[in-house]
């Protein structure tokens, strides 16, 4: 490539069954790609010493880069923990999504995005999103086929729903943050410490300017007094906990020697 | 995605992004016109915002005075395509990818082809294969061997139904390389899986052998004249020729009954025999997901086959 100012790697099978086996997900956590490195290095080289996970997929990345798709890695909104997912960086006709859904669904997500995205909270009623089922491009959908297909979206993680209101998914963010930027530049909101897109978080009540709960958490840890970074005014919301992936395994542990304990006493 | 223009700046993981080009070296930002990726279609894919630095023509330009990104776009299309298609595990047509990713680039259509079946073979280990010879249909086999543990890490489970394929793939091998439909479903009654009845885990298996194994050409399903009730006969498709072996189904039957594949002398031999028609031209022959399915674990990269590389 010319001009590039990336070094290219070179693919060996380690790194082709990673990418394989990485296809088979829409997006995964941290742990779950850590586990796939290992498992494709003990599978082709199980003398060789893991390589650093970040370098190990910009390696692919550089090769990718001529295919015009990356790996590429996010935090989610909700806990700030760090998600991958195989996404494409041109537009082309061709997409995972495209693929997977008939027209008058891809209609209805593009509906339920646009309520996401006006929204104040990053949240939109099941109820708001099925009045639009009239209005969808494509083969006429009732309001129950509708719901069946929210529920679609929510298996294959575009969306995540919340007590009868949905949001997008970590996964649809990492891949359309371009795309919505560009086509909702006006109604999208943008995070104050990151400069992302930003669906859900909290908001300054004088100012407005707006943060994720991640960013939130990093940005006043261990500050008894939050002030807003624009305003200086008061941080009214609760701040949460910044993620933090040891206390993640630990409460897993617990939880599932709690649960056989109490198994055995029945 | 929802096929809308989208810029070409690459997010990067950290906090702070540029929104422009990243600083990539190769596209200054005043050509960005007519580098934005086009599609094949015309005036429909177009972009919705005329008129912005974005807008590119409605169709692709004239050809000789495309740009090296613009061919780099058209590749990464295809192989997208290519890779999209086959999870479904349908041959992919020649018709459909003129139709849907290649348009007016058509005549340089072999050569994008080309670059497309390296590009897949490099990065992702996957050879494009023409499923007969001069049938104009694709199928990508897999070049990595598939391994047990595999399955612990994939993020689709793979497909359920694959057993019930290897099942009627070993059934058809052992009674001959043909064999009745009626055969089938007397075999699998004694499973518990009926044509008529909805199967836990298979769902349909009528329609699945009959219909969808057939489309996928893992199975030919013909109807054998002059039979009442009318009856038919299913044999090996040729995907199951690319994706697998006589000598790696039969160690399949072997491995169920526990036993060795040369109880079974005859099947044994014609598998052996088959084993060395592969290997006379001198390919490795790719392994695939029926391998896994099958269990042979690290059987290597077995023997050629006689394959149609993508050619054209």
């Amino acid at each position: 490539m010319q001009g590039s100012t990336r070094r290219v790697g070179i693919m060996t099978d380690i790194h082709r069954r990673f990418l394989q086996l990485l296809m088979t997900h829409g997006v995964l956590e941290e742990w779950e790609v850590q586990r796939l490195q290992n498992h494709c290095f003990k599978v082709h080289d199980r003398n060789a010493a893991v390589e650093k996970l970040e370098d190990f997929i910009n390696n692919i990345n550089s090769i990718l880069e001529s295919l015009y798709i990356e790996i590429k890695k996010g935090i989610t909104e909700d806990d700030g923990r760090p998600i991958y997912a195989l996404v494409n960086l041109a537009t082309t006709s061709v997409s995972k999504m495209a693929t997977d859904f008939a027209e008058n669904e891809l209609d209805l997500f593009r509906k339920a995005l646009e309520l996401i995205i006006d929204s104040e909270t990053g949240f939109a009623s099941s109820t708001n999103i099925l009045n639009l089922v009239d209005q969808l491009k494509g083969k006429k959908m009732r309001k129950k086929e509708a719901e069946h297909v929210l529920q679609k979206f929510v298996q294959s993680k575009w969306l995540i729903e919340k007590e009868g209101e949905f949001t997008l998914h970590g996964r649809a963010i990492l891949e359309m943050e371009q795309f919505i930027r560009e086509t909702y530049p006006d109604a999208v909101k943008m995070c104050n410490i990151c400069h992302s897109l930003l669906i859900r978080g909290q908001s300054c009540e004088t100012c407005g300017i707006r943060m994720h709960l991640p960013c939130v958490a990093k940005y006043f840890q261990s500050n008894s007094e939050p002030r807003c970074p624009h305003c200086n005014d008061y941080w009214p919301h609760e701040i949460p906990e910044v993620f933090d992936p040891e206390k993640e395994r630990e409460a897993g542990v617990s939880k599932s020697t709690r649960k056989s304990l109490r198994s055995r006493q029945h | 995605m929802l096929s809308k223009p989208r810029g070409r700046g690459r997010p990067s993981p950290h906090t702070d992004r540029d929104r422009g080009g990243g600083g990539d070296a190769r596209t200054p930002r005043g050509g960005r016109g007519d580098e934005t990726p086009s599609t094949s279609r015309g005036p429909g894919s177009a972009q919705e915002t005329p008129g912005s630095s974005w807008s590119l023509s409605a169709s692709a330009p004239a050809p000789g005075a495309r740009t090296q990104k613009q061919l780099e776009l058209k590749v990464a299309e295809l192989v997208q395509f290519l890779l999209i298609k086959d999870q479904k595990k349908i041959p992919i047509k020649r018709t459909d990818i003129l139709k849907h990713v290649i348009g007016d680039y058509r005549d340089i259509y072999p050569n994008l082809l080309k670059l497309a079946a390296e590009r897949l073979q490099y990065v992702f280990g996957y050879e494009l294969v023409e499923l007969e010879p001069k049938s104009n249909s694709y199928i990508l086999v897999n070049t990595l061997e598939p391994m047990e543990d595999d399955a612990e890490v994939r993020g689709d489970q793979g497909t359920p139904t694959t057993g019930l394929l290897m099942i009627v793939l070993g059934l058809i091998f052992m009674k001959g390389n043909t064999i009745t439909e009626t055969e089938v479903w007397d075999f699998l009654r004694r499973l518990g899986v009926y044509p008529t009845k909805k199967h836990l885990v298979f769902g349909d298996p009528k329609k699945l052998i009959t219909e969808d194994f057939v489309r996928q050409r893992y199975l030919e399903y013909r109807r054998i004249p002059h039979t009442d009730p009318v009856d038919y006969e299913l044999q090996w498709g040729p995907r199951t020729n690319l994706e697998t072996s006589k000598m790696k189904v039969l160690k399949f039957v072997a491995k169920i009954h526990k036993q060795d594949p040369k109880d079974w002398p005859a099947q044994y031999c014609e598998a052996l025999a088959d084993e060395e028609k592969r290997a006379r031209p001198a390919i490795n022959a790719p392994a695939s997901l029926l391998n896994s399915e099958m269990g042979s674990e690290g059987l290597g990269q077995g023997s050629g086959t006689q394959r149609h590389r993508a050619k054209e």
